[in-house]
């Protein structure tokens, strides 16, 4: 295999920060090359200077071999790119898929292929719908999604299928010399199962012979499909190596500059309270009745694949989503009226999926976010008092160690792990006795989510009875006292101790979803 | 756990607390620019024009009879700030007035038992709009739409157009235009005086910048504006927000309504629904004020900055006038949303570079050259 991308020296400087330091990389024709680095690394803005959003500074260069996967051999005269130039990056076959995509949600995937690409149009100037149908359809299968719905709003797709639409779209072209696929984040949004399906699109890139950028925070997966990994700190390329050279302590360490340290729950007897949070068939959208306890001072993982009822546990339980049938109770009290607001007042606190468009107020400031669960604490009978509420917030800014200039700096210009901490505050302070999260740490750096982790430990510590559903296995393993998997609604599996494993909670998920294939093999003969 | 490394490059970002170092921010132009505008107004038109720093000849117009426009702008303030519009409140406000006149007219009712059937059919209007937009769903900006033409064929029905003078009695007006205040003016012969609506208007003006701004229920409005979800999800009950604040919105309205009842008295068909742009405009140019979003003060010094510069225009050029008064609210409003929009372009990219993870540094850039 020989070079398809050199970048040398690629260094771009901020009023007041060395984002890129001399950054070299090299691809190979064909390799998929993992990027990876906690948050302010360097490696969007790499991305961003590779796509022509951000300028190299200073001396940079960069040069390309050209080359067609599907006929024309390699060329070996280097060409030179400009580091930069959107357009220049276009023409040297590099394709970008960005985190968000892209998509228009209410236009089909024919129609989001089309917009990025062109129409194809008849005589007159009409769109030739059924030539761009073909070239929608046939992209996708390429991709292994034939069964992806052309005709729905890509909205109703599932996020994986998202995915593959944005794909699609970038590599429309391939045939006539895309060479290079940057996808940034691709999973940042995805489930655990639909990982895998957006990987098969992956896999059959690579057999195609095209390489990839891939750029993520999920290390698991850089494990799994990446050959090679460059890992960035501060803006410095740390190390260039061969996937098989690394592990994950090891990748770690380089990413963070120190090793992290290791922690599990200590075992833990259950006590047989009655209080804590008591969920008694609990149904509702994908949950087919859930009963489920979770003592005070436990913490209670619950893994499953998407479609499993876990993704549906967390807002039932909240009130986010109005449920079919059954029954919550927090500290013995069963809660009436069920809505968030009567879930907090009877003392849940509870953190959604999608810190964006369900935790904060990005244009609001950090303390308005921190207090917002209980604004009236600084009520001093006659007004607000703002004094008051920020040096309440100043304390909790530095009691969950939130990088932030001031308690007034809009949240939305906060990292993602600081952001989770401030909503982390504005449920901690309400002093909860059952503690519900979805997806903790999504989306969130290495460092910063084993902060997140200490702040459920002492959530626990506090008494507290806590619920985490996540799709990051290892997550479950190093928070819970004892895991239960769902699968088709309801809880098939619980493990405890040393059956906490990844390896065991993968296989309770898979496992339970191959008896339900081989059930509905049954059923069909 | 974050290595010192890391906490160096999230330092480096202090987007919230930029340091205004260009002079322009210095200066809090970004901030108060109504405000130097309307010290230029008063300059400019207080050298050329005579009767422009006169009491008799333009403070006091323009401070009281702008009175109307504020509480109108108010009214489209308050569902704002839940990121509902209301587009009604011009309507709303001609039914009152023409209410006050037809009971005054037609029954022996006693003129203030008038005024308050009157607002009483204001809250009724906004309840429907509360209803329609929280429990039917329809976005906010149609649904009033759609009431604000209820509401004027409303009109219609009782009063076939033209004006109606309901020959409100002195008692009545007197309550609200009746003198807080009067005394002359020394050397000068000219009467200073304020009418009581003024001091009314005033007082509920720090009413709503009380309860938006210093109370826990106007946080919570401001969070639903901001995402209803979250708001929501953090036990806030948005829909009851929503739906108070349209109710409230109506109420303002029809303050309006009587105020202009109070001051003129006669109903006619130009009252009302010509007042919504106005009022709009001095919201969104007010949101462009102080703190970068809908606020109080910043509508307040949006009204009469746009008064006194129409005011001053309308003494250099009394003949121009009549076109020159919307070209200049019309431009007004847009260069004020087009600023608006442009912080807002900032923090929506800010925002999905938050979105994707990306680093701080990027925003800091884009912050600083935006």
């Amino acid at each position: 295999m020989g070079s398809l991308l050199k970048i040398h020296e690629l260094t771009k400087i901020f009023p007041g920060q060395v984002a890129l330091d001399e950054v070299d990389l090299e691809i190979e024709t064909g390799s998929t090359h993992a990027l990876v680095g906690q948050n302010g690394s360097g490696k969007s803005t790499l991305i961003k200077v590779l796509c022509g959003f951000h300028q190299p500074t200073g001396e940079s260069s960069a040069s390309y071999y050209p080359q067609s996967i599907m006929d024309t051999p390699s060329l070996d005269e280097p060409v030179e790119l400009r580091l930069g130039d959107g357009k220049a990056a276009a023409n040297a076959g590099i394709r970008f898929v960005h985190q968000d995509l892209g998509l228009v949600d209410s236009f089909n995937a024919i129609e989001n292929i089309s917009m990025g690409v062109g129409y194809t149009k008849r005589f007159g100037g009409a769109i030739d719908w059924r030539a761009d149908r073909k070239r929608a359809e046939e992209g996708l299968a390429t991709l292994g999604f034939p069964d992806i719905d052309v005709n729905i709003p890509v909205g109703l797709l599932a996020p994986s299928q998202k995915t593959a639409v944005a794909i699609a779209r970038a590599l429309h072209d391939w045939d006539k010399g895309a060479s290079l696929l940057v996808l940034d984040e691709p999973t940042a949004s995805l489930p655990g199962a639909d990982v895998e399906r957006l990987f098969t699109a992956v896999r059959r890139l690579q057999e195609k012979g095209v390489a990839i950028l891939y750029v993520s925070h999920h290390l698991d997966e850089v494990f799994e499909i990446a050959d090679t990994a460059t890992i960035l700190r501060d803006g410095k390329r740390i190390a260039t190596l061969p996937i098989n050279e690394l592990n994950h302590d090891k990748m770690i360490e380089l990413m963070i500059g120190h090793t992290l340290v290791k922690r599990q729950q200590a075992s833990r007897e259950f006590i047989g309270s009655e209080k804590g949070l008591i969920i008694q068939g609990l149904t509702g959208g994908t949950l087919a009745g859930i009963d489920l306890h979770v003592e005070p001072g436990e913490i209670v993982g619950v893994a499953g694949i998407m479609g499993s009822g876990r993704e549906m546990l967390v807002p039932l339980i909240t009130g986010q989503t109005p449920s079919d049938q059954g029954a919550v109770a927090v500290d013995g009290l069963q809660i009436q009226n069920y809505s968030p607001k009567s879930a907090i007042n009877a003392g849940m606190a509870f953190l959604s999926a999608d810190r964006y468009s369900q935790g904060v107020i990005a244009i609001q400031s950090v303390r308005n976010n921190l207090t917002l669960s209980d604004v009236r604490r600084n009520w001093n009978s006659f007004k607000l008092d703002h004094k008051a509420e920020k040096v309440e917030a100043d304390q909790w800014i530095e009691k969950l160690d939130v990088k932030t200039p001031t308690s007034e700096t809009p949240i939305g210009s906060l990292s993602g792990g600081n952001q989770q901490k401030v909503l982390f505050g504005r449920s901690l302070r309400l002093e909860p006795s059952v503690l519900v999260l979805d997806e903790p740490t999504r989306g969130i750096d290495v460092g910063a989510k084993e902060e997140i982790h200490q702040l459920v430990d002492q959530a626990s510590k506090d008494n507290a009875a806590v619920l985490v559903a996540s799709t990051d296995t290892d997550e479950l393993v190093r928070l819970s006292h004892r895991v239960v998997v769902m699968v088709n609604g309801q809880i098939s599996e619980e493990l405890t101790g040393d059956q906490m494993t990844v390896e065991n909670i993968e296989r309770a998920q898979l496992q339970s979803q191959e008896q339900k294939t081989k059930v509905g093999a049954h059923g069909n003969a | 756990m974050e290595t010192p490394e890391t906490s160096a490059t999230e330092d480096g970002n202090d987007l919230g607390s930029s340091p205004g170092d260009s002079i322009w921010s210095r200066l809090g132009f970004d901030r108060f620019s109504a405000l130097y505008v309307l010290v230029a107004f008063f300059i400019f038109f207080g050298i050329t024009e005579d009767s422009f720093l006169m009491w008799n000849g333009s403070l006091e117009f323009v401070l009281t009879d702008k009175i109307v426009v504020l509480m109108l702008a108010l009214a489209f303030l308050v569902p704002l700030t839940t990121e509902a519009f209301d587009l009604s409140i011009g309507a709303i406000a001609a039914l009152a007035l023409l209410i006050v006149n037809k009971i005054a007219l037609e029954t022996d009712l006693p003129q203030g038992l008038g005024a308050l059937i009157a607002i009483g059919a204001c809250l009724v209007i906004g309840w429907v709009n509360g209803f329609i937009v929280v429990k039917l769903r329809v976005n906010s900006f149609i649904a009033t739409l759609g009431m604000s033409q209820v509401v004027a064929a409303i009109i219609r029905n009782i009063h076939d157009g033209g004006q109606i003078n309901g020959e409100l009695s002195k008692t009545y007006r007197s309550f609200g235009k009746g003198d807080i205040f009067a005394f002359d003016w020394p050397g000068t012969g000219s009467e200073i005086a304020l009418p009581w609506y003024f001091l009314y208007g005033l007082i509920i003006t720090v009413i709503v910048y009380y309860i938006l701004e210093h109370t826990p229920t106007g946080r919570h409005m401001f969070a639903t504006g901001g995402n209803p979800e979250a708001a929501r999800l953090s036990g806030i009950n948005t829909d009851r927000l929503t739906w108070g604040s349209l109710v409230g919105s109506a109420a303002l309205a029809g303050f309006a309504g009587l105020v202009y009842s109070w001051k003129v008295g006669i109903y006619t068909t130009s009252f009302g629904a010509p007042l919504l742009f106005p009022a709009v405009a001095a919201v969104f140019f007010g949101a462009s004020q102080l703190r970068g979003r809908p606020n109080v003060w910043g509508t307040v010094i949006a009204v009469y900055t746009l008064a006194f510069g129409i005011k001053g225009i309308g003494l250099r050029y009394p003949r121009e006038i009549s076109w020159i008064q919307p070209m200049f609210e019309g431009l007004t409003l847009l260069i004020a949303v087009a600023i608006a929009s442009r912080q807002l372009i900032i923090k929506v990219q800010k925002r999905k570079i938050d979105k994707a993870d990306l680093e701080n540094g990027d925003d800091h850039t884009e912050a600083n050259s935006a």
